[in-house]
């Protein structure tokens, strides 16, 4: 079957396409006798189209890579998130998408996948962790959100392409199905009365919906005023009141407060027990989180600002929270996800992936998700009700995607991550620019953390 | 003060090497004149510095309480330098911090006055267009508490501190902190506050409970966690044992947020109550050190989310320069602002400096768009309370 020839001894030379223009090339050359690592050549011409791996490697090669940014209507969705989908082409025909979209930074996100062009085209879409460890560690400065971003959308297209080859889903490959069922979710809410709480505890129940994330009602300063304090914790205490006990919420924080403040609520709402709370403080400093988770009995989840594995040790090994939420957007992709949910795993630390771009990354992310014996419930930026930006993902995607059933997202069936975006669709939403992600503000005008 | 702060510490060289003082231009120190002030009736002291340039700018500087030896070291240190050279004072001067604070005070203000702009635009610009502010109370009794409490809620404040009462040996635990929350219950009330604090009607006072370092830690983390939910909004000064092991206790076992450090003078100690995460909210004293030195404890304090809200028990012109601060800094929470009762207090302060910025508008003071500090400073008023000139 085609697949095998793809896999197979094809011995045809057109198969192995050459290095493009620019790629890595030569054996390392002193240029200078001072011992210096700037002074050296680059050692040795890795990957694109390299032989080395000619022996063990497939004939299957990325030809090219394409970069979309897809601009909603902004009532439909926030302008600062034109999504950015990555497209890979084969010799072969298989294509991968994959999704690379960064908040307030579509311009950069899209610089830096075409930045990594010249180690991915020309290279073998089978050596997925190969290729991962070419972006991230062969890019030097490591990862930050850009560059996390743009490993992220090219190695869930290359997870696609992979799929693809061995005909079955992404989520098989990482040895899923755990629950043949689906993928738990939540959507986002609001409610800011009881009698809306209400209103949305029946919507909730009525589309088989189990679990919902809320804000808090305020923006915290690192020490905060009674008013405000007392807003937050009877926000919750009413929110528990109207959606009753079988109903999970989470509350994300969203890094609004300090530990500090952080700490007085957790100590507060303990009697209401959320789902989770979400990004009690800025993420920057585990042992300052550390103060406060120490003081919770609430579960405590937070990741979504960090990338690669490697952003997740201390959180971790330190025991700081019970739910790590890494993006699949930013994190690195499917691999990077993936590793990220192993050293949970065995620590005893339940994944909830964060997600709140387009509709390919969250579609990446289920197969991750159906793979992962610690997994919680996948986040999703839509409501219980779906509106047009769902409308606008159906026209993309072919189907009404990241839709929850019953409580779950059905599993995808189809090989690879199983869809195929249309190309004539996202024509239709232009990419409008960067626009960046919107600030706010406190009282006296000093910037606040959203 | 000093000599209590300092007399267990080495005294360290400079690290800074002196630079060559700089030519003889205009810009260079020609006189410093010194006024160790008290007020008639608190009996409250602090040192205002003057500084005049060879070209004749005039530049005024606060510090804490020092000695005539204090001023003349300050005297020192500050002749022929230029006033762009604060790195160079903050460690010269680094064994007296009332001075290093008075003549870093003075050098910003001589900046502003010579480029024309207000200091927080030297500071980097700022950060928000308003300062909140804590009105410092004077008095130890809720009866003594209730009017100087009173005026300050007319003045436009909305954020005050109440002392704990002082425990002796004989007050039983209970009792004791029964105390203390029918204190703060009170206070509350007197403004209008619900006394528990878990209504939101007229909850917009807020109440810091000073314990002005009386206790030990262990008094501290019961009285810490008894009123932990009583929405104070911080804990101040605990205790005076600032070790990890007596401030770790506080710490873990209650949720009050801590506010340590009005007589911490040098950064690593504050960095190091960062480290072991023993403090909410730094408190550094504007007496005691200069607003470079403060940017640079904020600048630490920052990187574990802690707000920085600088103790002040001094006079209205490092009141006028730690709102520049409060302007600079994007983790400052509140400015504290000495509240006295006594009249003939309160005309000394007024009479010091035109444009006094000691009240508040629904419980923040106004940035002056002004050079310097954007005070007036009289100088017969400084004879007029001056203990002594140097």
């Amino acid at each position: 079957m085609r697949r095998r020839e793809m896999l197979g001894a094809l011995a045809a030379a057109g198969a192995l396409r050459g290095s493009p223009a620019g790629a890595l090339r030569g054996s390392p050359v002193r240029k200078s006798g001072i011992g210096c690592g700037c002074a050296f050549e680059p050692a040795a011409a890795i990957p694109p189209g390299s032989d080395v791996f000619k022996d063990v490697g497939s004939k299957l090669r990325i030809t090219d890579m394409k970069v979309f940014g897809v601009t909603l209507d902004e009532k439909i969705a926030r302008a600062d998130r034109p999504y950015v989908f990555v497209k890979l082409e084969t010799n072969q025909g298989v294509v991968g998408w994959g999704e690379a979209t960064l908040e307030g930074k579509a311009g950069a996100a899209m610089a830096c996948v075409n930045d990594l062009r010249d180690f991915i085209v020309g290279s073998d879409p089978m050596q997925s962790e190969h290729l991962y460890q070419l972006m991230y560690i062969g890019s030097f400065y490591r990862g930050g959100p850009v560059l996390g971003s743009a490993i992220s959308g090219i190695d869930q297209a290359i997870w696609d392409i992979r799929g693809k080859v061995f005909g079955m889903p992404v989520y098989e490959l990482l040895g899923g199905p755990v629950d043949p069922r689906g993928v738990r979710g939540y959507y986002h809410a609001a409610a800011w009365t009881l009698e809306e709480a209400r209103a949305l505890r029946d919507r909730t129940r009525q589309a088989g919906v189990t679990a919902l994330k809320f804000q808090l009602p305020d923006l915290l300063e690192w020490v905060e005023t009674g008013r405000k304090l007392t807003r937050a914790v009877k926000h919750m205490e009413m929110l528990r009141e109207g959606l009753g006990p079988d109903i999970d919420f989470a509350v994300d924080f969203h890094a609004r407060p300090s530990p500090t403040v952080a700490a007085i609520i957790l100590r507060e709402i303990e009697p209401f027990h959320l789902f989770f709370a979400e990004e009690i403080c800025p993420p920057e400093n585990m042992r300052a989180m550390q103060r406060a988770a120490r003081k919770s009995t609430t579960p405590l989840a937070t990741g979504e600002r960090l990338i690669a594995a490697y952003g997740f040790n201390d959180l971790i090994d330190l025991g700081i929270v019970d739910v790590l939420q890494p993006d699949i957007a930013h994190v690195g992709g499917i691999t990077a996800l993936w590793k990220v949910a192993a050293a949970a795993d065995a620590a005893g630390i339940r994944m909830a992936p964060h997600a709140c771009e387009g509709p390919v990354g969250g579609i990446a992310s289920l197969h991750v998700d159906a793979a992962i014996p610690n997994f919680l419930a996948q986040e999703i930026c839509g409501l219980v009700e779906a509106g047009e930006m769902n409308r606008v993902w159906e026209d993309l995607m072919g189907f009404s995607a990241m839709r929850m059933v019953g409580g779950q997202y059905p599993l995808p069936t189809k090989p690879g991550l199983g869809f195929e975006v249309s190309e004539a669709a996202l024509k239709k939403y232009p990419f409008q620019g960067t626009r960046p992600f919107p600030p706010a503000f406190h009282e006296d005008g000093s910037l606040a953390s959203l | 003060m000093r000599q209590k702060i300092w007399s267990h510490l080495p005294t360290f060289a400079p690290q800074v090497p002196a630079p060559q003082a700089a030519a003889a231009d205009g810009l260079s120190i020609a006189t410093v004149r010194g006024w160790r002030l008290r007020e008639p009736s608190s009996g409250r002291r602090y040192t205002v510095l003057r500084l005049t340039t060879r070209g004749g700018l005039v530049g005024y500087g606060e510090g804490a309480p020092a000695t005539a030896a204090d001023i003349a070291e300050a005297k020192a240190a500050a002749l022929g330098r230029r006033p762009n050279e604060t790195e160079f004072i903050r460690h010269r001067l680094a064994a007296t911090p009332a001075m290093e604070a008075a003549v870093n005070c003075a050098f910003l203000d001589l900046q502003g006055k010579r480029t024309k702009t207000p200091v927080y635009q030297f500071l980097g610009g700022p950060t928000r267009f308003k300062a909140r502010v804590l009105a410092h109370l004077e008095g130890q009794s809720e009866d003594a508490l209730a009017a100087p409490l009173q005026q300050a809620v007319r003045q436009g404040f909305k954020a005050f501190t109440v002392p704990i009462p002082g425990r002796d040996s004989l007050w039983r635990m209970q009792a004791y902190v029964d105390a203390v929350r029918a204190r703060v219950a009170r206070v509350r009330s007197l403004v209008g506050v619900d006394p528990v604090g878990v209504n939101l009607a007229g909850a917009d006072m807020d109440f810091v409970l000073d314990a002005a370092g009386t206790l030990t830690p262990g008094d501290a983390a019961l009285l810490a966690t008894a009123l932990e939910k009583n929405r104070l909004m911080w804990f101040d000064e605990p205790t005076s044992v600032l070790t990890n092991d007596g401030l770790a206790r506080i710490a873990e076992e209650s949720v009050m947020p801590i506010g340590l450090g009005r007589s911490v003078t040098d950064i690593a100690t504050f960095q190091n109550l960062l480290r072991w995460g023993s403090i909410d909210l730094l408190r550094p004293s504007l007496g005691l050190n200069s607003i470079s030195k403060i940017k640079r404890m904020a600048a630490i304090a920052e990187t574990h989310y802690v707000a920085v809200a600088p103790y002040h028990d001094g006079g209205p012109i490092a009141t006028a320069a730690g709102i520049h601060l409060a302007a600079s800094l994007p983790n400052f929470f509140i400015q504290q602002i000495p509240f006295p009762t006594a009249e003939r207090d309160r005309a000394m302060r007024a009479e010091l400096t035109s444009g006094n910025q000691e009240t508040a508008k629904d419980g923040f003071a106004p940035l002056r768009n002004l050079p310097g500090f954007g005070i007036e400073v009289d100088e017969r008023a400084l004879d007029r309370y001056s203990e002594e000139t140097v």
